[in-house]
């Protein structure tokens, strides 16, 4: 068996070289340093922050929350302070991390998601952004940026012209017939990097009252419940779409423990983001990050980056 | 007690039971120990102030013992946690003893009754902000509505305790006896103002009861009993605070009586939570702003659960 503390984490993502493979995910920890009490962010390979728009947005109205069996749906509606306090109050705290920090960037128009990139496009304490396409698009009825490929292409490509070098990666919505052709449509726009997957709309109701529990009626599925799903969707687009080309994926779904982890990686993710899990237990990538070390040692892996995309043919 | 509560650490902590004891037909008081560094983190809890605590590994009850109406329920996973208040904490040497006061609502709270001696329980704390004392107030009126009265037996408490010249009376209400929570036979009590609840009265503050059936105490509603008393108490408007804990539609007439009186009123809020810590965005409580005309979200969990009842926009 290796050594434990020998064994070697590191990933290298759209050129950068990152400690390990465990990111936090968008809405699941806060802005930057909120889960401090909890966990060291500093240990982290990568932070995503809560989406942000361009005006500060109350959200949907309550209830925004409901349990499921593994899993929860949320209609949070972008919640978040908006652009200006961002940089007034929270951009500071993220300034000479260790972890490589995406902005999570939403919007209602195509100019509101240029506007947020191209305020943040100079600033040093971020590497890129992270696009949320699951986003509605108030222009056209309403219905998701991100289930339409010519509008993923469009978006993408928009961005990219105000971004200046930070590194963009657009985050799907599984919610779409399919995932390949809107991934496909990203890389096209310019996209440096894929996450995937976002939650999946979804509904509960309350038997009692006869409606819907989220005042939103639908929500959006996370935690354990979508891991399957997610780790065939990351596999699926890894095979058909960014294997032969440089594109790391960020896997996101149902994560909360070193062996999720290792799936998504076996599955073609270079790295792999923790959403639901950190309000169960919010010291859990810390806790995931020592697993990794064990599965390595136990399994005679010397460097988690041979794991990337090893899945076994038949 | 202060009013910011956001500088003060967080953490995860075991705890062992040491009891969990049935309380009528709905309701338990779970006992729990918590030794080191969370046992002196949580010395410092302040009345109103929350935990997040992980029961999905505790077991379901036996299929006989399960309430009907709970029995689809009970084959639920649980996989968040949930929040509770203390009704009461003990500091000792090298731990704190922490009760939780709970009534069975659902998958989470029926897990909870199998909890005995020896188990271990998970908690976050302490969250959230407690209930104040605003300058000059030597008089408070703690009003709850069923299983509301958790965080106020040890606001009750703590009043007495840490201030001796505070005086303090509670008034606990719900719709019929089996859904107060508290021990005895209180439908056996004639009085309408004595110290009929023991878990005041060792504090030396008088109680009233009142039930909308008249099964126990005054009948009618509990803010109906308060206005009563009100009408004739020699206390004086401006040296009163209401804190109140109960249903949300029960807390906005509360705070519109308040209002109308020109009392100062603090109400505990319950939003549905994920995480408890300010990073799900799910606990959002609407609040007026000094600009009439524009609202904001509060977070229970942070900014709350305790608010002026002037701030809170009620959702009724
Ligand atoms: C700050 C705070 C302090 C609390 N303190 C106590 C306490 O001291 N003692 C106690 O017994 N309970 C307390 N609660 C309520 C307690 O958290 C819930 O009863 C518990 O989560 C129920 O879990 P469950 O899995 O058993 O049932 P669930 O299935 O989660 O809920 C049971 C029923 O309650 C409803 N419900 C659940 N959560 C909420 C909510 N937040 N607001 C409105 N309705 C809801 C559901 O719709 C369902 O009908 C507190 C809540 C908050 C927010
Ligand atoms: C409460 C909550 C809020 C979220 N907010 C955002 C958000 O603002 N932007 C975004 O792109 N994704 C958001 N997500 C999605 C997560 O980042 C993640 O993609 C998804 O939850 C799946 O991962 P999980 O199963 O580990 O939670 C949110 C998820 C939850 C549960
Ligand atoms: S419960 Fe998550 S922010 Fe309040």
């Amino acid at each position: 068996m290796a050594n434990e503390n020998e064994i070697d984490l590191s990933v290298n993502f759209c050129g950068i070289n990152l400690s390990n493979p465990v990111f936090t995910a968008s809405g699941t920890c806060g802005y930057s340093d909120e889960l401090s009490d909890f966990m060291d962010i500093n240990a982290l390979g990568g932070f995503i922050t809560k989406s942000i728009t361009v005006k500060p947005r109350m959200g949907n109205p309550t209830p925004r929350i409901v349990e499921t069996d593994s899993g929860m749906l949320n209609a949070i509606g972008l919640a978040n302070i908006g652009l200006d306090a961002f940089i007034d109050q929270k951009l500071g705290a993220l300034n000479d991390l260790c972890p490589i920090v995406f902005v999570n960037v939403a919007g209602e128009s195509i100019e509101e998601y240029k506007q947020v990139c191209q305020e943040l496009s100079y600033r040093r304490e971020i590497a890129g952004f992270e696009v949320n396409i699951s986003c509605p698009n108030v222009s056209r009825g309403g219905i998701s940026f991100g289930t339409e490929p010519k509008v993923v292409e469009e978006i993408i490509s928009e961005v990219k012209k105000v971004s200046g070098d930070k590194i963009l990666m657009v985050k799907l919505s599984p919610s779409v017939t399919n995932i390949c052709e809107i991934a496909r449509a990203a890389l096209e726009g310019g996209a440096d990097a894929l996450s995937l997957i976002n939650t999946f709309t979804s509904m509960v109701i309350d038997i009692h009252s006869r409606r819907p529990v989220l005042a939103n009626r639908t929500g959006g599925l996370s935690g354990p419940a979508i891991k399957p799903i997610a780790v065939y969707l990351v596999n699926k687009v890894y095979t058909e779409v960014t294997k032969e080309t440089d594109v790391p994926i960020l896997a996101t779904g149902g994560v909360r423990n070193a062996s999720d982890v290792v799936e998504f990686l076996l599955a073609g993710a270079t790295a792999v983001g923790v959403g639901t899990w950190n309000f169960v237990e919010p010291d859990v990538t810390m806790k995931i990050i020592e697993g990794l070390k064990k599965y390595c040692a136990r399994e005679g892996v010397n460097k988690i980056k041979e794991l990337i995309g090893s899945l076994e043919a038949d | 007690m202060t009013e910011n509560n956001s500088e003060v650490k967080k953490g995860k902590f075991n705890g062992i039971v040491h009891g969990n004891e049935r309380i009528g037909e709905k309701f338990y008081r779970l006992g729990f120990d918590v030794n080191g560094e969370g046992g002196s983190l949580l010395s410092g809890f302040k009345p109103g102030q929350f935990v997040q605590l992980q029961v999905s590994r505790a077991g379901i009850p036996p299929d006989k013992v399960i309430p009907s109406a709970l029995s689809d329920v009970s084959q639920r996973d649980i996989i968040l946690r949930r929040p509770f208040s203390f009704c009461n904490i003990e500091v000792r040497e090298n731990s704190t003893l922490c009760e939780i006061l709970y009534c069975v609502l659902g998958p989470s709270t029926l897990r909870m009754t199998t909890l005995s001696g020896g188990d271990t329980v998970s908690v976050i704390g302490p969250l959230g902000n407690g209930f104040w004392l605003p300058d000059g107030r030597k008089k408070v009126v703690l009003v709850a509505g069923g299983i509301g009265a958790a965080p106020l037996e040890f606001a009750g408490k703590y009043l007495t305790k840490n201030h001796s010249d505070i005086e303090v009376i509670v008034f606990a209400g719900a719709k019929t006896v089996n859904e107060l929570p508290f021990e005895g036979k209180l439908d056996d009590i004639s009085q309408n103002l004595g110290y009929s609840l023991a878990v005041f009265a060792r504090y030396g503050i008088e109680s009233k009861i009142a039930t909308d059936d008249g099964s126990a105490g005054f009948k009618g509603t509990v803010l109906e009993c308060f206005q009563q008393w009100y009408k004739q108490t020699d206390w004086e408007t401006g040296e009163i605070v209401i804190y109140g804990c109960g249903p949300e539609a029960m807390l906005a007439k509360l705070s519109e009586i308040a209002g109308k009186e020109a009392i100062d009123c603090q109400v505990s809020m319950e939003r549905r939570m994920a995480c408890g810590i300010g990073v799900c965005q799910s606990c959002a409580v609407e609040c007026k702003t000094p600009d009439s005309a524009k609202h904001e979200n509060k977070l229970c969990c942070e900014d709350g659960p305790v608010f002026d009842s002037r701030e809170v926009v009620f959702k009724i």
